[in-house]
């Protein structure tokens, strides 16, 4: 009556498979058409008389937004959030910038948005004064952007990690270490299985792992112990910077890319850990499968925090960015403010002559109760 | 207090200057007003999910939105809800609602026969947000059970209505999301007889189990004992209690109330019935302990469901939801295999007929045969007899 749901069967149906999964080419032919369609629009707006501005180049709106990702996570680091926020604010942040440019809205006004949306669908619970206080923000202008963020992740908000199961493949670690699981055919000996987990080799040199091998003699369960647990930080660690700073939660699914951390956190724990999930798999997916997982593992291992802008950089680039960028988006709070005052639904139209007629009748009223002014402001008062 | 990483970012520009350089440019460099305005790809997606609708006449209000019924404009024989999010005061506060965040991320990822599909969403100008969901034009099983002067139903129709809501609340516990208030005024019911389990504003993912999580979720008649108690980490458990909570024919109006009345009907709960509960911030029960109640005493009150159907029960209202069934485990279960089968679709009560169930003509689909005054025609032989109304189903959800 029930089957059991796979991780995979699952994964299909979400909107990060459905929406937010690319292969390298369709995910590099969409971030050029966004760039190329801005650079289009800022030919309308930036006719220069002397015709000199310069645009960010794709490459360099790539790196401001890596930037940009790398401050969500040290926000998130500062209030101390459950990594949840940070990797599903990262990814929202990724996620814009697929169909938004940096000439239309620089990631300075957009990444606090994005992480305050994150903190509220991953149910932490802070409220927006707190939030804009300590990040030393108007509430507004974190607000501001909120709906073209929504429009632009097409209203999907759910980011599927592979923390949970990175745990999970932990646990799976530590009971085949027991003896306590068969293989995936079913007829697999548990105590078998330890004993060929306590000869696997050491990891080799340039493992992510900290564990190293104790030299003479063999493996003892502790060991093993201590040798799961090792590879199971390492790979931790890089889910962290390497796989939210990099394209890997847009090319590769969460069990792909928690197998490739562990991979290279200790490639031949990790190699025997596949042979016991893969023992069904033919002889045609199984190549494939790990081809996958070792491309996302060549991806993680390629980058480096050294790739990160410094700030220098990310000023200098922002300087030139504050030359090119689009005017007609440049003050997001007074466009939100508008649509606001518009107030609710289609009555807009009445609404806003409703809203007319009060400020032309309290404008009279002023007027009358300071006496007529000699010199008429010229828009409809000071700030108001 | 350690200093703010955001404190690194450049400051916004000064506002005067921003505007200066705003107009400039635009005096300077725009001579063609009509020239088109920013749009991307999200945008026009937004616009033409937007332009497909025309709206209809109002279905409801809830607390947060107001529901409305349209149609397709390609084809106007396509009957949809669009449930729009009103924008209260407190949204200075907190921007989009947590609730209707909530709705939007869990139904985006759900499809199931027994979960209100979300089609899509789509933003107006005015920035509501507007959820477009399949139209359910049945009402909600709430009104119908307690329209017990129109509509009587049988073993089974409870169970297939039971059938119904486990099916989807194993879906949302496979995709690792917990619904927090099920309660029949939550399950829709859709034009062909299926219920639909809906609102999703209290939902939460339990994607870590290490994540304290708050407890005065859910209404109190549905909310299990660990709730009451304060438990920081809880998980799918909480929904089964809901799913089967049939036996509260009172509705206490206070918590200790709820705590009292669950102790006299199921027992009250102990170190020795439930380990470790003693600990619980909250765990306060009456003094006068009540000892788990045995099979005979659960069967008096029960009757109509069968031995089976008594046994899955007191399974689901377990006091320790380490011991509780999980969906996945209530699906197994005998009961759905038992007699009576669940009623077929077509066999289940109908809420009854009038206006309503005449403008309601229109959206169903060719070959549906209404149904005559909510009684099922003349199928209900077995209907009325009595028996079912020994379940209050005041409580069903
Ligand atoms: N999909 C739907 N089809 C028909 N009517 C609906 C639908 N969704 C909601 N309604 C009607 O609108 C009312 C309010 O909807 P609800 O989702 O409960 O809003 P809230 O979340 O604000 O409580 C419901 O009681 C019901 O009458
Ligand atoms: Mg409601």
């Amino acid at each position: 009556m029930t089957h059991a749901l796979s991780e995979d069967d699952i994964y299909r149906t979400s909107t990060q498979y459905r929406l937010w999964s690319f292969s390298p080419e369709s995910l590099a032919a969409l971030r050029k058409k966004t760039h190329d369609l801005a650079l289009e629009r800022a030919q309308r707006y930036a006719c220069n008389d002397n015709g000199d501005v310069e645009f960010l180049t794709q490459e360099e709106e790539l790196r401001l937004v890596q930037r940009y990702c790398d401050q969500v996570r040290t926000t998130s680091d500062h209030f101390k959030w459950p990594v949840n926020v940070e990797a599903t604010a990262v990814q929202y942040l990724t996620r814009f910038y697929l169909t938004n440019s940096t000439l239309t809205y620089p990631p300075k006004e957009i990444y606090k948005t994005v992480l305050f949306l994150a903190c509220k669908t991953e149910a932490t619970h802070m409220t927006l004064s707190e939030y804009a206080r300590r990040i030393s923000t108007e509430a507004e202008v974190v607000l501001a952007p909120e709906y073209k963020v929504m429009q632009a992740l097409r209203f999907t908000l759910d980011v599927r990690q592979p923390f949970r199961a990175l745990k999970g493949a932990l646990m799976e670690l530590l009971n085949l270490a027991e003896g306590m699981v068969g293989g995936e055919d079913g007829d697999g000996d548990g105590e078998e299985l330890q004993a060929q987990m306590l000869d696997v080799p050491p990891p080799p040199q340039g493992s992510k792992t900290q564990w190293k091998h104790p030299g003479a003699g063999k493996v003892g369960a502790e060991q093993l112990h201590d040798r799961i647990q090792a590879a199971y930080s390492a790979a931790r660690n890089l889910l962290d910077a390497p796989a939210l700073l990099t394209d890997v939660y847009l090319l590769y699914t969460p069990s792909q890319i928690l197998l490739a951390a562990l991979q290279l956190a200790d490639e031949p724990l990790t190699s025997f850990y596949l042979s016991t999930k893969l023992f069904a798999s033919d002889s045609l997916t199984r190549p494939k499968i790990l081809a996958t997982i070792s491309a996302c593992a060549d991806m993680l291992a390629a980058f480096s925090p050294s790739q990160v802008l410094t700030k220098d950089d990310r000023n200098a680039l922002e300087a030139k960015l504050e030359r090119c960028r689009d005017p007609s988006t440049r003050d997001l709070v007074k466009a939100f403010a508008a649509m606001r005052q518009d107030g609710s639904g289609e009555e807009g139209e009445g609404v806003r002559k409703r809203r007319r007629l009060e400020r032309e009748k309290s404008q009279k009223e002023g007027d009358d109760l300071f006496g007529p002014s000699l010199q008429r402001p010229k828009a409809n008062g000071a700030g108001g | 207090m350690a200093t703010s990483p955001a404190l690194d970012v450049p400051p916004e520009q000064p506002p005067h200057k921003r505007q200066k350089t705003a107009t400039t440019t635009s005096s300077l460099h725009k001579p063609n007003p009509s020239s088109p305005p920013t749009t991307d790809v999200a945008s026009h997606l937004d616009t033409l999910e937007r332009s497909k609708y025309r709206k209809g006449a109002k279905l409801g209000s809830g607390q947060y939105a107001d529901v409305f019924s349209a149609t397709l404009i390609s084809d106007p024989t396509r009957i949809v809800a669009i449930k729009k999010i009103k924008v209260g005061p407190e949204a200075r506060e907190f921007g989009i609602s947590y609730d209707s965040l909530r709705e939007i991320k869990f139904l985006q990822e759900l499809e199931h026969p027994n979960i209100i599909k979300l089609h899509a969403v789509f933003s107006t100008k005015n920035q509501n947000l507007n959820l477009v969901l399949e139209h359910l034009p049945q009402g909600d099983l709430l009104k119908l059970i307690q329209d017990t002067a129109n509509i009587s139903y049988t073993p089974a129709d409870i169970k297939a209505w039971m059938l119904q809501l486990m099916r989807a609340t194993w879906f949302c516990h496979q995709n690792y999301i917990l619904h927090r208030d099920i309660k029949p005024n939550n399950l829709l019911i859709a034009a062909n007889g299926e219920i639909k389990l809906a609102d999703f504003g209290l939902a939460r993912s339990f994607a870590d189990p290490f994540q304290p999580m708050t407890y005065n979720t859910i209404t109190i008649w549905y909310r299990p004992p660990e709730l009451f108690f304060q438990a920081q980490y809880y998980g799918d458990r909480v929904d089964i209690w809901s799913s089967r909570d049939v036996l509260f024919r009172a509705w206490p109006e206070t918590e200790m109330g709820m705590v009292k009345l669950i102790c006299e009907k199921v027992g009250t709960p102990t170190e020795s019935n439930w380990p470790g509960v003693s600990k619980l911030k909250g765990y306060v029960t009456p003094s006068e302990i009540t000892p788990l109640r045995p099979f005979e005493y659960w069967k008096q009150s029960f009757r109509a469901i069968g031995d089976t159907g008594v046994d899955l029960l007191m399974k689901m209202l377990t006091l320790d939801p380490r011991k509780r069934l999980s969906a996945d485990m209530v699906l197994r279960h005998g009961y759905w295999t038992a007699e009576p089968r669940p009623s077929r679709l077509e066999d289940l009560p109908r809420k009854g007929g009038g206006a309503e169930a005449m403008g309601e003509d229109l959206t169903r689909r060719g070959g549906e045969v209404p149904e005559v005054n909510g009684k099922g025609g003349g199928k209900g032989g077995k209907r009325g007899d009595g028996v079912a109304r020994k379940i209050d189903f005041g409580g069903l959800g």
